[in-house]
């Protein structure tokens, strides 16, 4: 389905519901021959966003050449009008009478089992990186617009010519690692094609133009995988030449239109001034601007560089955090041809085999909400980072189980136990809280560790003889966000001296982002200590990956510090400040006189 | 995007210091000085002594 958007996705792995919108393209594909008649007679012009800009098209027109379906459309956005007709010149031309001004969007409804998320990336755009001249100067173009310059098919039937002057440059130089590599621009990673495509677009000059001398301004030159270094070696071999160090300024020559590109040679450890007739940004990828919107209507959880977030690095590649839902290509973070197709193939395959089973195995870790003691508040709704959670105003809310992942969050945000978190109830933590402290609690660091990182850290710790401190107890919860304000109250109650909450870093968190609600908690409960009298200072958080043991033995000796600064007449006082209130009896009912 | 200076404080070393918070936005804190994730939020702990 193309030339169409997704809307609105709901439902769950084996069912989940897609609203497309199928958008008006004002042209029947199936009557429509690709003739471009239409194309000849209409009068408005617009850059084409295919060629970058580099030439032109017309309001109607097919968007690229290989376009599936070969059809042309009318963009109502470039067109004069179709209500009232203000042109009407291509159906007048149109003998497969194609052209309908009467089309309109339609919203498709598809049940759907699973999900891919293959919706690339987008290309950086350099203006913002004045120092190189991009906009201000005809011949400084970026490596996309090379391509096009370059390509049989581009604008200028693949004459390789400058924009200034239409006349072939002889001297060219590529600047690497371009929105790539550069934390000041808020993209410190890696954009992975960019070296391997300017070292093909070496090749490519030295292949049709010979006499072109090419340079390349690189920081690194990344040349991974099969065959890449033999690449990196012929361009070397083919005459280009390499200078490490990126330019500081780019100046052009008003008469010639040259560019003079000065750049310091960290090789050499010396300052270079390269006279060009062409500058090649060589500009890396970031998220695609609709990744918030599937974001969204997926639930998917994004790394710290913007792409989507995988279920596993290593061993769920491929899956979302989100059952069912798949990624692949550039969207999932930034690689070549081959390994997207590689994604790709796993992600359909995986897709596939969950289709094929007809049936799914659920972790028995999930949640279960009692709909009778349910106050039908819907607290638990907003705080499920799967939208597992349904709920009407005015009815008990209810878990879709094949959608929960078990991170216990809903059972630590609902204050009237209507949640129960199999293998993690509440009742199951508290015994293990107050077992725990049941004997010389004074002695003892109290800590909430998640399942996948925190307590893998202090598996990690202990493995690799790390020395700390013997007087931790740690208990296990599946996720920091399972841990509710209660649970941490009563290990003061018990006696606790010190208590940590602790979990996944923000970027690493297995249940998308409920390590946030984890924040908040803790926030609130800094604040409740604080207001009994507690030195909020005995309650810690912390994130701790499965292989920071080092963190984890570093935390407990601070921990352990603190502990001994805690006094007995402290853990007395929040013993008594922390009971619980009684709950107020409701008003004695009068007894009607009969 | 609007963006806010906030007042956070490290619940390990006491280093009080002074950030700006984007609205919405989703970020991992920890102590420029000790590198501890136990920050807390000043700003909004002064909101819920004014509400209590």
């Amino acid at each position: 389905m193309t030339f169409s958007e997704v809307e609105a996705v709901s439902g769950y792995v084996g069912n989940f519901t897609v609203k497309i919108r199928r958008k008006a393209r004002f042209v029947d594909p199936k009557l429509c021959n690709a003739c471009g008649e239409c194309a000849k007679v209409c009068p408005v012009v617009r850059p084409d966003e295919f060629q970058m800009g580099l030439s032109s098209r017309k309001a109607i027109h097919i968007p690229f050449p290989q376009a599936v379906p070969c059809s042309y459309i009318l963009d109502m956005n470039d067109c004069l009008g179709n209500n009232p007709i203000a042109c009407g010149k291509c159906a007048d031309v149109c003998d497969k009478r194609a052209i309908d001004y009467e089309d309109r969007d339609q919203i498709v409804t598809r049940e759907v089992g699973a999900i891919v998320v293959a919706i690339g990336a987008d290309v950086y755009d350099p203006t913002e990186l004045d120092d190189y001249g991009y906009t201000r100067f005809d011949n400084v173009i970026t490596s996309m617009e090379f391509e096009r310059l370059i390509c049989a098919g581009g604008p200028t039937g693949g004459r390789f010519v400058r924009p200034s002057d239409q006349r072939r440059p002889r001297k060219i130089g590529f600047v690497q690692c371009v929105g790539s590599r550069n934390p000041k621009i808020g993209r410190p990673y890696c954009s992975s094609i960019c070296c391997m495509n300017t070292i093909k677009d070496t090749l490519l000059l030295a292949d049709h133009y010979p006499d072109t001398e090419t340079v390349v301004f690189y920081q690194d030159i990344r040349a991974c995988g099969k065959s890449s270094e033999d690449m990196f070696r012929r361009s070397k071999e083919a005459g280009t030449r390499y200078v490490r160090g990126l330019p500081g300024e780019v100046e052009e020559d008003p008469e010639t239109r040259h560019l003079v590109v000065t750049v310091e040679n960290t090789t050499a450890g010396r300052l270079e001034r390269h006279e060009l007739e062409m500058l090649v940004l060589s500009v890396g990828v970031q998220p695609p601007k609709d990744l918030a919107k599937i974001s969204g209507l997926l639930t998917l959880s994004k790394t710290a560089d913007g792409f989507f977030m995988e279920s596993h690095p290593k061993l769920k590649p491929v899956d979302a955090p989100t059952r069912g839902v798949y990624l692949a290509g550039f969207c999932e973070s930034p690689k070549d041809i081959k390994d997207s197709v590689c994604q790709a193939g796993a992600a359909a395959s995986r897709g596939g085999a969950l289709l094929n089973a007809g049936k799914i195995r659920i972790e028995a870790i999930t949640s279960r909400i009692d709909e009778l003691t349910c106050t039908k508040c819907g607290v638990c709704v907003p705080v499920c980072p799967y939208g597992a959670i349904v709920w009407k105003k005015g009815q008990p809310a209810v878990v879709v189980e094949a959608a929960c992942a078990g991170c216990g969050n809903c059972g630590a945000a609902c204050k009237f136990g209507a949640v129960t978190m199999r293998h993690f109830t509440d009742e199951q933590i508290l015994a293990q809280v107050r077992a725990v402290l049941a004997e010389d609690p004074q002695d003892k660091v109290f800590a909430f560790a998640c399942n996948w990182c925190s307590y893998a850290g202090g598996d990690m710790a202990g493995i690799s003889r790390l020395a700390y401190p013997a007087s931790n107890r740690v208990v296990r919860t599946m996720c920091s966000a399972r841990v509710s304000e209660e649970m941490v109250l009563e290990a003061f109650r018990c006696g606790a001296p010190v208590v940590l909450v602790s979990g996944c870093h923000y970027a690493d968190c297995h249940y998308i982002n409920a390590n946030r609600q984890t924040v908040k908690r803790v926030q609130h409960l800094w604040d409740t200590l604080e207001r009994a009298g507690v030195r909020p200072e005995r309650l810690q958080l912390e994130w701790i990956s499965a292989a920071e043991g080092q963190k984890f033995a570093k935390v407990m000796q601070k921990l352990e510090e603190l502990r001994r600064s805690v006094t007995a007449e402290e853990i007395a006082h929040a013993r008594e400040a922390l009971k619980p209130k009684p709950k107020k009896a409701p008003p004695a009912k009068t007894v009607a006189a009969v | 995007m609007a963006a806010t200076l906030e007042t956070f404080r490290c619940m390990v070393c006491g280093h009080q210091y002074q950030e700006k918070v984007e609205k919405g936005e989703d970020k991992e804190r920890s102590c420029p000085k000790c590198r501890s994730n136990s920050i807390r939020h000043l700003k909004k702990a002064e909101e819920a002594s004014r509400r209590d």
